[in-house]
């Protein structure tokens, strides 16, 4: 089984979690992205259900970027970390309803997931894709509302935001390739239920 | 990733070896115009307004079949680029059934695309059978919860499941079938198709679902153990009254596992150019292929 593994704040609790659940797994060294035995990667968080969707076995993401790729993979179980939510936020001092948002222009790392949010609300908004510190385009004008990941919020107060509505909650995902789930059927059921014997006695 | 000119005088080799296939099973390859006027009944392809209309470059094919079929049996195949909304298009060979009797038109769609991928040289492949009657009928009672259990079952995440509040009775009866993949699942019509088709590579897999909006019950999905995705899939739907059945393939899977063998034409040279083609026009004739040299 080949595992693709999210680079950053996923990291090391997805390998403990399946170090735990029985997998033992040896990572890649220095700069290298491959093991030495060539069964785990390391991928950008965002890469992760794109590597996963396109043949690797098995991935960890979080739900947010699993949902913005779209991609057309099993996502057997929730894990117990990761957790965030994806929030619209606005300058502190001019406070709207999403419903109130027609024409904004926002800035955000996650535009499908955005233009969906809205799309549903039938609001009508611009939005720009940007790779990290979102909130930067609000503060420089060049965007009229942030979406992004909010945990604590300190982010956003410390540039001058308020959060104003909640688009989806985020979550570390354990993600299966579609044909993987077949090919390697008792294999991947024995890790799913091991993950989640470790995640049940968490 | 980008073609070149022998990828798609592969895809075309492809093309032409599924057509044989399929003509020897009896169906007959129909096409369409590139564009089509715009409708809710037809998926993918690219909308576009001119003057006051809107239509669709190079929509699915077996959505037009169904809006255009008027009635009859027939079998049909078709070969063709569907767009996907945008400038990206994607190559598929398609086969449909439309009018057949129960289980003898699963059996036969089912050995039409193993037969069609042998013919192509590919031999590692698997299709797995499953059945959306099936999960209609361990759902009854439970109405309300069925979208979410096909939410659970389109991502294999039993915890959705899990989370329902319905008796742990049904639970267990959902996770077996959840986890049901074998030749014999007690359900006569199924099992019948297994036996019939008689191929190893062949399964019942109840975890097996295809989203798409027609399909009544038996859907099929076929892959390799090479490729991380499927190479196609197909199921049964209704048209006009009519039981159907149908599957796509995706060529550009099949360039991936396709080695190619291009039949070899016999050699012909000589010194007088009327001589030789007259030789070459003879073997052509009789079905023989030629290179000629001169």
């Amino acid at each position: 089984m080949k595992f693709v593994l999210p680079k950053g704040r996923l990291f090391k609790p997805s390998v403990e979690l399946l170090r735990k659940a029985g997998v033992e797994l040896s990572l890649p060294e220095g700069r290298s992205l491959v093991s030495a035995d060539g069964r785990v990667s390391i991928a950008r968080a965002f890469d992760v259900p794109v590597y996963v969707e396109h043949g690797i076995d098995v991935g960890i993401a979080g739900s947010d970027v699993v949902e913005e790729r779209g991609s057309d993979v099993f996502v057997p179980l929730e894990l117990p970390f990761g957790k965030c939510r994806l929030s619209v936020a606005v300058p502190a001092e001019k406070p709207v309803e999403p419903e109130d948002m027609d024409g904004y222009r926002v800035a955000t790392k996650f535009p499908n997931i955005t233009r969906n949010y809205f799309s549903r609300l039938g609001v009508e908004v611009e939005t720009i894709k940007l790779h990290g510190n979102v909130e930067l385009a609000v503060r420089t004008g060049i965007a009229d509302a942030i979406v992004d990941i909010v945990e604590t919020g300190n982010t956003l107060r410390a540039n001058g935001l308020v959060e104003i509505a909640k688009v989806m909650n985020v979550s570390a995902l354990l993600l299966v390739n579609r044909i993987a789930q077949k090919v390697r059927f008792e294999e991947i059921n024995g890790l799913v239920m091991a993950i989640r014997r470790v995640i049940d006695g968490a | 990733m980008k073609r070149s000119i022998s990828d798609y005088l592969r895809l075309a080799e492809i093309g032409n070896r599924l057509r044989d296939a399929f003509e020897l099973w009896g169906y007959c390859e129909i096409v369409f115009p590139a564009i089509e006027e715009y409708s809710d009944e037809i998926r993918k392809g690219t909308k576009f307004a001119h003057g006051n209309g809107f239509y669709l470059i190079n929509p699915d094919v077996t959505s037009r079949i169904i809006k255009n079929f008027s009635d009859g049996r027939t079998r049909l195949y078709y070969i063709s680029e569907v767009l996907d909304g945008g400038v990206r298009g994607k190559w598929e060979a398609g086969v449909e059934f439309i009018g057949g009797r129960d289980v003898s038109m699963h059996v036969e769609i089912l050995l039409v695309a193993i037969t069609a991928l042998e013919s192509l040289g590919i031999e590692e492949f698997y299709i797995d059978v499953g059945s959306l009657e099936v999960w209609k009928e361990a759902t009854r009672g439970i109405e309300p919860f069925r979208d979410e259990i096909m939410r659970a079952l389109q991502r294999r995440n039993f915890g959705i499941i899990e989370s329902l509040p319905i008796s742990p009775g049904r639970k267990h009866r959902l996770w077996e079938l959840f986890n049901f993949r074998g030749k014999r699942s007690g359900l006569e019509k199924l099992d019948a198709i297994i036996e019939a088709v008689e191929d190893e590579r062949v399964f019942l897999d109840f975890g097996t679902v295809r989203p798409l909006p027609y399909y009544t019950d038996v859907i099929f999905e076929i892959y390799s153990p090479k490729l991380g995705k499927p190479i196609g899939g197909g199921g049964e739907y209704e048209v006009k009254g009519k039981k159907a059945i149908g599957f796509a393939l995706d060529m550009n899977a099949l360039l991936k596992l396709y080695k190619g063998r291009k039949r070899e034409g016999k050699r012909l040279s000589g010194d007088s150019v009327k001589e030789v083609y007259s030789k070459a026009r003879e073997l052509v004739k009789m079905g023989i292929p030629v290179e000629v040299d001169v």
